[in-house]
This record gives C-alpha cells, structure tokens and sequence, in this order.
C-alpha cells in the first residue's frame, strides 16, 4: 500500500505549504470573485430619481389584494404611453414587508416599485435606504393634501408619493332606517348617532346593533374620533404626546358608545362581521371608503346588491365640529437600490399623478385618490347606484382638505400595538378611564425609548 | 531566558506547523461565524441600532425593555407550554418504539424503523404545509376523521376542532406537528442507549424471576436516564429555538397564541430590524437557558450518585 | 373452549403487530397525503369527504409549476449551496479533525480543542445578527457562498473527525508513510480520509439534511428569484389571500423526494451521525 508514496522524496514541507497556500488562495480568490459577481452588494446607482423622456426595460411592482389588482388594471393603458416598459405585479408571496425590509438592508433584492401602508411609511423612510424623489417629485406638492404628503417627507425630502386616502363616513342600511323611522340627516354628533344606535335597538328588541366595534377596531375608532378633536399620537418632534385632553374626549365616546350597547362585539373582517353586512344584526359600518368595497363585493355574493345601502358623512365630536377623519391609505416607493428609476417613476407618475390613472382606481376599485385633481373627475362624482344614487365621491372629498394630520413616526406601526394592547385591555375590564393615558404613555415611553411630549397632561395635572 | 522562551516557542510552532495549517481554514471560520458574532452581539446588546443607521449607546436599557416585553414573556410562556405539550408523548412514543426496534425476534424492523425515521429528513416547509391542509377546519382530514368518530360514538359530543384558528388550539396542532417531526429522531438516540445496557443485566433479572415489565422498570428505566437526559436537553434547546415549524404552520397567531421564543426573536431581528435589543434578548435567554440546563444535568448526575 | 397459551400468544402478537403498523402508517400518513395533494385540483383538494385516491388524477400542478416558477433554477441553486456545503464541511472538519487527532504534542492543542468544545454551547440564535452582518459587510448576500460558509465551520464535525480518526487511523501507518517520503497533507489526504470514509459518509448526510432544509437562513441571504433554494421557493408560493395548494404539493413532492432518496441510501450512516451527536456528552 505504502508503495504509491515511495517516488516523493524531495522536500516535503515546502510542497505542503505551498499546496495549503494554494487551497487558502482559491478560498480567497472565490470569495473575492463572488463579491464581484452582478446583483451583490450595495447599490452602486444614484439614490436619487431624474426623470427620462423614453423609458425602457421591466420593472417589478410589490403590491398586496386589491390594490395589486387595480394596478394590473392601469398596465395596458401605461403602455399606451410607455411600450418599451414591461410591468410586472408581484402580488403573491408571503412576508412582503419582512423581505422589502431584509433587502433594502443588504442592498439587493429589492422591487423597483413597492405599496406600503401610509402608517409605515415613516419606518421605510427612516432607513435611508429609498429613493429620493424630490427633483421630479416637488412640484406635485399642491396636488396632495397635507396630511399625507407631510407624512412622506423627511427633511424636506421627498420619498413616498401618496396612493390612495381613506376618508371616513358612515355606510347605513336604508331599510333598517326607514323601518325605525331614524332620519340620517339628523345625525350631526356622536351624541345623536348614539341616540339613533339606542332607538334601533330599543325597537328591534335588542336584535340590531348600530355598529360593530370589537375589540380589535377600538384603535380604529379612537384614531378617527382623535382626528376630529385634533388630537396626536406624537408631537411634531416624534415625542409621546397621547396624554392629552383630546385623548380623553375621544376615549369618552367610545366609552359611550359601549355603555350604551349599541356596540357589536366583532372582530374587524371575521366572518360574523361579513355577515352582519348582509343580515340585520348591525346597522351601519363607520369606516374608511374602502370599505364599500368589501360592502359591494360582500352584498354582490349573496345576491343583495340593489341600493340598500347609503351614506351619510361621519358624526362630529361637537356641533359645528370637524365631520372628516383618515382610516388608511397607502403610497408607493422606489427603492434606492433600484436600476430603473425612469421607468419606475414614470409608472408610479401615471398611476398617482393622473386624474385617469387615480380616478380609475376608486370607480374599479373603491381606491380614493389622494390626488387632488382626480377627485374632480367624473368617475368620482358621480352617482352611485349601490348606494341609492348618492354622489358618495362628493360626500368623501368634502372638507379632505381640513383633514388634521396625525404626525406618523418611524415607530408608529409599534406604539399602534402598545394602544390597542391598551384599549381592549381597558375594554375588557370596566373601562376604568382614569389616568388610562398617563400610564399608556409610560409604557410607550418604555417600550419605545421616545421621550414624553412637554404638552402632556402628566405636567399640567401634576403642576395644578 | 526570554529569549531561550521566546525562540522555544518559535521552534515548537515551525515543529508543528502542519497542525496549525491545517487547523486554520477552519479557524478562520470558526472565528468570523462563531467567535466574532458572539462579541459583536455582546457589543450590541447594549446598543439601539437597526442595522441602517448609526448605532447609539443605550446601557442598561434594552434590558430593562425586556421587563416590560409582554410579548417576550408571552412568547417564552407558549415555549414552555408547548414544550409541555409535546415532549412527554414523544419521549414515551420514542421509547416504546425504541424497545420495540430493539427486539430481537421483530420482524418488518426495517419498515418501522423508516417509518418513524423519515419524519426527520424530510424538509420542515413542505410538511407543515401538508400539516396545514390536514388541520384545516372544514375541509381538513383530521377534523373529517373526529366527526366520523364523533357519528359512531356520538355520546363523545365531538366537534370539529378549529386548529389553526383558535388562540386555545394554535399550541396544540404545533405539538403535533413536532411529535410527528420529532419522534424517530429521539428513537434512535434511545436505541443506542438500549443497546449499550449489557445483556447480562437482564440476565441477571431473569434469574431472580422479573417478568417484562419489572425487567424495564428495574434495568433498562435506571440505566437510561442520562440517554432520557440527553434527550430531555435536546428538547428543550429544540423548543426553545424552534423556527421552522411555527413559521410555517401559524406564524406565531392567531395573535401571538402560538409565537415561540425562537419566532420572536426572528421577527424582531428581521422584521423589526431591532438589532441592539434582539441580541440583548439573544444573550440574555441563551444565558437563562445555559444555566437551567447545567442545574438540570447537576440534578440528574447527583440523583445518579446517591444511588 | 379454553385457548392454548401458544393460541393466547399469538393472539398477542397479532394485537401487537396491528397497533404497531397503525402507529406507522400515522406516521407515513402525511407523506401519503403530500403525493396524492400533488394531484388533485384545488378543488379535490378540499372536497368533504376526502378523496384518498385522487380521481381523476391531475398532472396539471407540474406543468403550472414549471410555467409559474423557475422549479429547475431552484433545484440547481439547492444543489450547488448544499453540495457545496457539505464538502467544505466535509473537508474542513476532517482535515482539522485529523490535526487535533495526530499532532497531540503541538503547543495549544488541548485549549484549542477544548474551546471548541466550548463553543458548541453557543446557540445560534446569539449569532444570527452578526453573522448576517458580515456576509453584507463582505459582499456575500445572495450569493452561494453565503449559504455554504457560515454553518461549515461546525464544532461537532471536527469533534467527531477527531474521534474516528484517532481510534481507527493508526499511528504506525502514518509514521511509516511518513518515512516513505510523504507529505503531512498527503498522509492526510491518502491515508487517513481513505480511511474515515464511513465518519464522513454519517456527518456528510447529517450536513446534506441540514443544509437542504435550511429555510431561515435562505429566507434572510437569499435576496432575488433567481438564487432561491426550493425550501424557499415553497415558502414564497403561499399567497396572503389564496394559496395554490396543489401546486404548493407538486413542488414539495420535489423538494422531498431526493431526501427520501437519499435517506433510503445512507439510513445507517445517518443513524450512525445521530448516535455518535448522543455519545458525545
């Protein structure tokens, strides 16, 4: 056996080492080659976004449900304006946030275009790790109400273009209303929903609900009424500033709201709550206008699609008080990493800054559109026959402008869990209000490591 | 005298130098995977960072966060439930299964052993999908097969079980999951400590007159225990780390019923990207669970010598 | 009418041998579902009650599989990085196992060793941040290289390198190759890997598994389509709203198949890797 080995006699250790340097350069030599190879690394691209006469090449857009359908809606028309760019919607796959997130920090992976939820916006933006978009973007500025377009800046950048808004009203059944003789008109203040939730229970026998707020919706509900009082989350320097006056009224009604019974205790989108829209268990549905999709697709399901249903704008905190609050709403974003900035941009240009491309999206898909312009088209103003011929367009984009911008911060998505953690452990038992937000922002101001507004009530109490 | 160290050194180390070569490839390794990272995530734990932006020293902070994580503790809490769940039916399964494999007179022990065996090769993602499929509420297999049950027996009163959907049987269908997964792999582990308990022994028994059951309870249950101790830390370090399974099957819902600490930890690392904290929790458990197995491998080894 | 004991013992037995096969086939129950699941529609899939053979049998999830997905990229990618895994394992683990077995008298031998010992202690999950980390400082994301290294260095590879090396490779031979005129690498190389052949086929098999399971990781370095690794690729094919189940099965049917595969080949070096993982305490 040993006499394979005999005709090596010459120096040993040298071959050794040089055969072991050899195998350790290969190693680094792969490695050196590997970071070399296309698609690694950092994006070696300008970050920031210039716009293009005749862009080309595909892009892939990172979107979810229905607002990935509306957008594969838009692409033959794109085309018609663009045929050298090839679209492709990503709507499958699960995790999309974890991965977006995962590639814009190893710098790779990323769509050339991504939706993200306007409440998120923030977090994305913070990572510095998407496209500047100001130099073709500042001019739309006027196009936007504020409340959004506040919220997709960072230091006077711009990195996200506002999508769809979701402006807030109450969907009622008209024959549940006729049936009870309640008159929507009437309905100015949450003190007279209450009264008109309490009348239709009285006289149904307990068997209709005005409206269903279970747990989960308690946010929900508190942020829409908060909008209407002007109240915040966050002050304008990012700090806790849930400690305040406005806090309390908003929790008062809802406190209201369910002392009074009126309340159906289901969770947001289960099946009871899909039900309710169809049977006379719950009477009206105070949400965001992207709702009557679900209403339209829901009713459509079982046949009952024929103008039972109506709107009337959303009840305010005090007579003369705000009627408008935002549930909602997304954006889209370009990647910095991305290597097609042109044809990105000028997709998202088309489909956010048209009045087509924007007013499309609500009459196909209940998608409202944040750009201003577009809620003077007629697809938006006109009558809507599901909702027995109200111009429903009209009632939403009434007073969006004096929609009170709540300041959204890279930690909402967080501090969102901790209050909703907080109401329905509230609501759970006894709705013992006191001191609920001192101790909310305490928690927050722990678990967040923000510090707490000055404006909160913790100093003004304690001081008086 | 330095010197005549110092060059002793040299000489020893040229003497050597195979040793040292052929150790260092994976040293090199070893140290930018394993060495490197188990500083760096010291250094961040005391960190706030999310891995984008510049790092900013917080102290002590991200550990007191970890007083006021409701979900950490909730997660370690499922941990520990579905750790409950799940190891004693599949230390008893495997150890049945592992007396069975090792009779002698058996016959079929090849299709057994795979059968049970095959669970652990296959890969986590496609099985807990099939998983998902057969615990489907209204149109899973198993919840057909409790309502067939339910129609022969109907004094059982049994409904279909909603497995996947409900915060009080999330934890449940993971356990299952995981015994399935899980069993073959503790099997062999206790049929090799069957195997090295000396025929003698049981000889031994015999001739005093022990039937079968007083054979196992007397000679094998004794001598087991540091292959039941093995398998018992395993276990827990699996349970504890546990990813796949979870982030298939439930991804930690409904809410966060059926988050485990390994789950939680992912998504704070990599959802969240909260670097600093995630490392601190890292250590901090990593060190929790480092100490609760050397108490345990204490307690076993004294219970072993007051015999 | 009374029963014989042999009557009564094979009565026994017969009870015993059923139980038994029920408890097995449970166990093989899953796979059963995951191959007829690949050929039913979704619709078959979940029909109530269950169709236990599929009828009729649909062979359309492939080719939807092979239209929507690039399943043969996939399948590659799987190869090369747990290929790839396991021979850097493979050669890294046994040629430092064969030093710490070989060369005792070396200066730092025992703390090195004993080190590395420690440092099987250290779970993963300490390390996940900063090893992600590293691979972005070094430009590895998303290639294979960041699949196949960081689990390569493994303690317990080189620890059970070491053992059978030591106890089966013996000193004679290396000495009298040595006076033959070989080199250290040599010796190594031609003697003893030849001869720890089994212990690599057991930590080979043990890495394979590993490795071609591996979803996490891929899930976090693996950044574009076209690097994906099937584990991965299923993962993805789960849809928020509508998952294409049938689909979601031919494509496991895939990832699965060579695993069993392989299983069925090397069952006892397997066995063997997880025995020797319990001996070691």
């Amino acid at each position: 056996m040993l006499k394979t080995f005999k005709h090596h006699t010459h120096s040993i250790n040298k071959i050794t080492v040089a055969r072991i340097s050899l195998f350790a350069c290969m190693a680094l030599a792969s490695l050196w080659f590997s970071g070399c190879m296309p698609g690694t690394g950092e994006p070696s691209v300008p970050a920031v976004v210039t716009p293009s006469l005749h862009p080309s090449g595909s892009i892939t857009v990172w979107s979810w449900n229905i607002a990935a359908k509306s957008l594969m809606r838009l692409i033959p028309g794109f085309n018609k304006l663009y045929p050298d760019v090839k679209v492709n919607v990503d709507m499958t796959g699960a995790q999309m946030q974890t991965r977006l997130m995962l590639s814009l920090a190893c710098g790779v992976g990323a769509p050339q275009v991504s939706q993200l939820q306007l409440t998120d916006a923030p977090h994305y933006i913070d990572t510095g790790r998407l496209a500047d978009l100001t130099p073709v973007a500042a001019q739309l500025r006027n196009s936007f109400p504020d409340y959004l377009w506040e919220n997709c800046e960072k230091n006077g950048h711009v990195y996200a273009i506002p999508w769809d808004t979701g402006p807030c009203a109450v969907f009622y059944k008209r024959d549940i209303f006729q049936k009870y003789g309640i008159d929507p008109k009437k309905i100015d203040t949450w003190e007279d929903y209450i009264q008109a939730g309490e009348e239709i229970l009285r006289k149904s026998g307990g068997k209709t609900k005005m409206l269903p707020l279970g747990l989960d919706s308690l946010e929900n509900m508190y942020l829409i009424i908060l909008q209407q009082v002007r109240g915040q989350i966050f002050d304008e320097q990012g700090r806790i500033a849930i400690n305040s006056k406005a806090s309390q009224e908003a929790l008062a009604i809802i406190k209201e709201m369910r002392k009074a019974g009126i309340c159906s205790d289901v969770q947001m989108f289960s099946q009871e709550f899909m039900a309710g829209i169809n049977d006379n268990s719950i009477a009206t549905y105070p949400s965001a206008v992207w709702l009557a999709g679900t209403i339209r697709a829901t009713t459509k399901d079982f046949g009952l699609g024929k103008s039972r249903w109506g709107v009337f704008r959303l009840p305010a905190v005090t007579k003369g008080g705000l009627h408008v609050a935002n549930f909602g709403g997304s954006v889209l974003v370009i990647p910095a990493q991305c290597n097609n900035k042109a044809a990105a941009w000028a997709f998202i240009k088309y489909a956010l800054c048209s009045r087509k491309g924007q007013a499309d999206q609500y009459r196909n898909f209940d998608l409202f559109p944040a750009y201003l312009p577009a809620q003077k088209m007629p697809q938006v103003t006109e009558q809507d026959k599901f909702f027995g011929g109200e111009r429903v367009g009209v009632l939403f984009a009434r007073d969006i402008s004096k929609i009170s911008k709540l300041n959204i911060t890279p930690d909402w998505a967080e501090a969102s869990t901790y209050i909703e953690e907080a109401l329905s452990d509230w609501a759970a038992n006894g709705m013992h209000s006191r001191n609920f937000f001192g101790k909310l922002e305490i928690r927050m101001q722990r678990r967040l490591g923000d510090p707490i507004s000055p404006q909160s009530l913790r100093y003004s109490e304690n001081n008086g | 005298m330095k010197n005549d160290t110092e060059s002793q050194w040299r000489r020893d180390i040229i003497k050597y130098r195979h040793f040292y070569l052929f150790i260092s490839p994976f040293f090199i390794l070893f140290a930018a995977f394993s060495l490197y990272p188990v500083l760096f995530s010291l250094f961040l734990s005391f960190m706030k960072w999310n891995g984008l932006t510049q790092w900013k020293w917080v102290g002590l902070g991200n550990f007191t966060s970890m007083l006021y994580d409701d979900i950490l503790w909730r997660s370690l809490w499922n941990t520990l439930i579905i750790g409950l769940l799940y190891i004693p039916p599949m230390m008893i399964l495997a150890f049945i299964f592992a007396q069975v494999l090792n009779a002698e007179w058996l016959k079929l022990r090849a299709f057994y052993r795979a059968a049970l065996f095959l669970p652990c090769v296959t890969p986590m993602v496609v099985i807990a999908i099939v998983f998902s499929l057969i615990f489907s509420s209204e149109k899973g297999v198993l919840n057909y097969a409790i309502m067939g049950v339910g129609h022969m027996l109907p004094f059982l009163h049994l409904k279909p079980i909603p497995w996947l959907e409900s915060e009080s049987w999330s934890k449940t269908s993971v356990a299952i999951l995981v015994v399935w997964r899980w069993t073959g792999y503790n099997m062999i582990i206790m049929l090799a400590g069957l195997q090295g308990i000396p025929m003698e022994y049981y000889e031994a028994a015999m001739v005093d007159g022990a039937g079968v059951w007083e054979r196992v309870k007397s000679v094998t249950m004794p001598l087991m225990r540091p292959t039941f101790a093995f398998c018992g830390l395993l276990s827990l370090l699996g349970t504890v780390y546990m990813f796949d399974e979870i982030f298939v099957l439930t991804n930690g819902g409904p809410g966060v019923s059926s988050m485990n600490f390994g789950l939680y930890l992912f998504n704070l690392s990599f959802t969240d990207f909260k670097f600093g904290y995630a490392s601190c929790v890292a250590y901090t458990v990593a060190v929790a669970v480092f100490f609760i197995t050397l108490a345990g491998l204490r307690i076993t080894r004294q219970r072993e010598e007051a015999k | 009418m009374s029963t014989s004991p042999k009557m009564r013992r094979m009565l026994a037995m017969g009870v015993f041998y059923v139980v038994l096969t029920a408890i097995a086939f449970l166990f093989l129950f899953p796979f059963y579902w995951l191959l007829i699941s690949a050929f039913k529609t979704q619709a078959q899939i979940f029909t109530i009650p269950p169709q236990w053979v599929p009828r009729p049998i649909i062979f359309n999830n492939f080719a939807e599989l092979y239209r929507q997905t690039d399943l043969f990229r996939a399948f590659l990618n799987s190869c090369i990085i747990s290929g790839g895994n396991v021979l850097l394992t493979l050669f890294l683990c046994s040629l430092a196992g064969y030093a710490f077995a070989k060369y005792p008298q070396a200066r730092g031998h025992g703390k090195l060793f004993n080190f590395i010992l420690a440092s099987m202690m250290i779970p993963g999950a300490v390390t996940l941040i900063p090893s992600f980390l590293m691979l972005v400082w070094l430009h590895l994301i998303n290639t294979y290289w960041a699949m196949i290294i960081p689990g390569s260095a493994s303690a317990f590879g080189i620890f059970w390198m070491r053992q059978y090396v030591s106890s089966n490779v013996p000193d004679d031979l290396v000495n009298a190759a040595r006076i033959d005129g070989c080199t250290e690498f040599e010796i190594y190389w031609r003697i003893a890997v030849p001869i720890s052949k089994p212990a690599l086929a057991a930590l080979g098999i043990m890495q394979l598994i590993a490795s071609w399971n591996n979803l996490m990781w891929a899930f976090v370095v693996l950044r574009t389509s076209n690097m994906l690794t099937l584990p991965v690729v299923i993962y993805l094919l789960q849809g928020e709203v509508r998952t294409p189940f049938g689909m979601l099965m031919a494509g496991g049917l895939m990832t699965t198949l060579p695993l069993i595969l392989a299983f069925l080949f090397f069952q006892k070096q397997f066995v063997a890797g997880i025995t020797a993982g319990a001996i070691k305490q």
